[in-house]
């Protein structure tokens, strides 16, 4: 299941043929590192435009958004097996 | 334009809500899979691959779904992820030919006929590069079935009828051979009731129906279904499938509906229902530069029903002027008494606004510039940054996009 955080995050990545990918992240004082970004989306909500991405740090997996009009990244959620 | 036989290819995307949170969560991979619209929902909207193959059908109720399957996982639709995906699908079909047909979230119509003279030269070649290019741009657990044939009719049964991830090409020559086995779940047009009929009669395949004269099915299924059944039982495009043809300009309504997790029996959370459905709705109206001068509201409980409408002399497209209409003056003067699972609110008749003729009233004028500053809020800071006073105790209700994307024109598919 999928377990809301909602909480503000920093993340650093590369830029490859005009992409931006990224390549870690930190939260609550400690970096992530990214291994693979599983699934990108772009949304709208109202003219608000974000971008989520889906990556997986380990084997575990994190939903992260980027607000392209405030230019903030948000760590929405986690999936924990049960 | 050239006059050779037309090559429509019909793109079918496997398990495609499912598939695609396989494809974002590896840990979901490979084990059977129910999406559910919600946490707490207890219908499994559409099921992997894994799942349907243990029993799973769409539609299916969590308990039910257990009992064939008790391992199955459930997952939150994402909506917005799955509109995302169909745009860049319907880019890469576009990259393939300009004559591209969104028909669901997960299956679109590309003619190819043109490309064939001057770019390509064999069809199923074609339908491979569309598959390689989902591969790559939505990734390796993303898989789709490709028809191919002469009408939308034959591609989409030929993508219907394709092993899992394969190409299926039904010509003029192979189509009967095809028509002879495929079950009527495959042919669009067909729907359940039908199929029961044509059981009656010991028809199990389209090829049979051949077997019977315009005159004898007319006084089964009357004009219209004698005349095309057998159109489907030659393999001819369906009505329904022709429509396609024939895309209005514009949408000619706009409609919200949800169904609740409960029956609500609380007059005040009704109210509330009634008016973010309707805010919904008067917000995609005006985002199309359209407003609708019938306001139509549906409520059903576990055995009642009420529906009503209304049908105005001025265009409408503000939140106050609908709510007024179907909450004020159908609603109130009705007050169904039952309690209500599913809301359905919708305003129709549509025009271009700027075919309608504008009011000169001064409130009117007031809503109007209203709409106008809230809308550029919205643009802004997203939607329901503001929202009438009344809302901000409840649950906001976001819009979300349907699998038959009935609103294929606001999201411009």
């Amino acid at each position: 299941m999928y377990q809301t955080i909602d909480e503000p995050i920093e993340v650093a990545g590369v830029y490859t043929k005009s992409t931006f990918i990224p390549k870690k992240f930190r939260w609550k004082n400690r970096e992530y590192l990214i291994q693979q970004v599983t699934l990108k989306s772009d949304t709208k909500d109202g003219g608000v435009r974000k971008r989520l991405y889906s990556v997986l740090v380990g084997k575990e997996l994190y939903r992260l958004t980027f607000n392209r009009e405030s230019e903030s990244w948000t760590l929405e959620e986690i999936w924990l097996d049960e | 334009m050239n006059n050779l036989p037309k090559t429509i290819l019909h793109v079918d995307m496997n398990s495609y809500f499912a598939t695609l949170l396989q494809q974002e969560n590896p840990a979901l991979r490979g084990r059977p899979i129910g999406v559910i619209k919600d946490v707490g929902r207890t219908c499994i909207i559409a099921a992997s691959k894994e799942a349907k193959a243990m029993g799973v059908r769409t539609g299916s109720y969590l308990k039910d779904a257990k009992e064939v399957c008790p391992n199955i996982l459930c997952v939150p639709a994402q909506f917005e992820r799955y509109l995302d995906a169909t745009r860049r699908l319907k880019k890469i079909f576009h990259d393939v030919s300009p004559d591209v047909f969104i028909y669901s979230l997960d299956e679109a119509f590309i003619d190819i006929t043109d490309c064939l003279t001057y770019i390509y030269k064999d069809p199923v070649a074609v339908a491979k590069k569309i598959q390689h290019t989902i591969f790559q741009e939505l990734g390796e657990w993303v898989t789709c079935n490709v028809g191919i044939s002469h009408n939308r009719l034959l591609a989409k049964l030929a993508s219907g009828i394709a092993k899992k991830g394969n190409i299926l090409h039904i010509t003029p020559e192979n189509k009967d051979v095809f028509l002879a086995s495929a079950p009527f779940s495959e042919i669009c047009g067909i729907g359940y009731r039908l199929e029961k009929k044509l059981k009656v009669l010991g028809v199990t395949n389209p090829y049979q129906i051949r077997f019977y004269s315009e005159e004898q099915l007319l006084p089964i299924f009357g004009p219209f279904w004698a005349k095309e059944l057998l159109r489907i039982a030659y393999g001819e495009d369906s009505h329904v499938l022709s429509l396609i043809d024939d895309q209005p300009s514009h949408m000619k309504s706009v409609g919200r509906s949800i169904t609740g997790f409960k029956l609500c029996k609380d007059e005040e959370l009704k109210k509330m229902v009634i008016l973010n459905l309707i805010e919904e709705v008067t917000y995609k109206t005006r985002r199309m530069n359209l407003a609708g001068r019938q306001v139509w509201i549906g409520l059903y409980g576990h055995e009642h029903g009420w529906s009503a409408h209304q049908t105005n002399k001025q265009y409408i497209q503000h939140t106050s002027e609908m709510f007024d209409l179907l909450y004020h003056q159908l609603y109130l003067s009705a007050k169904p008494q039952f309690p209500v699972i599913k809301f359905a609110v919708r305003l129709s008749l549509m025009k271009k606004v700027n075919e309608t003729p504008l009011s000169l009233f001064d409130p009117w004028q007031q809503k109007e510039n209203l709409s106008h500053s809230l809308d550029a809020i919205t643009e802004k800071y997203g939607l329901f940054t503001v929202k009438p006073g009344s809302l901000l105790s409840h649950d906001i209700i976001r819009p979300e996009v349907t699998g038959f994307l009935g609103d294929r024109q606001y999201y411009g598919l």
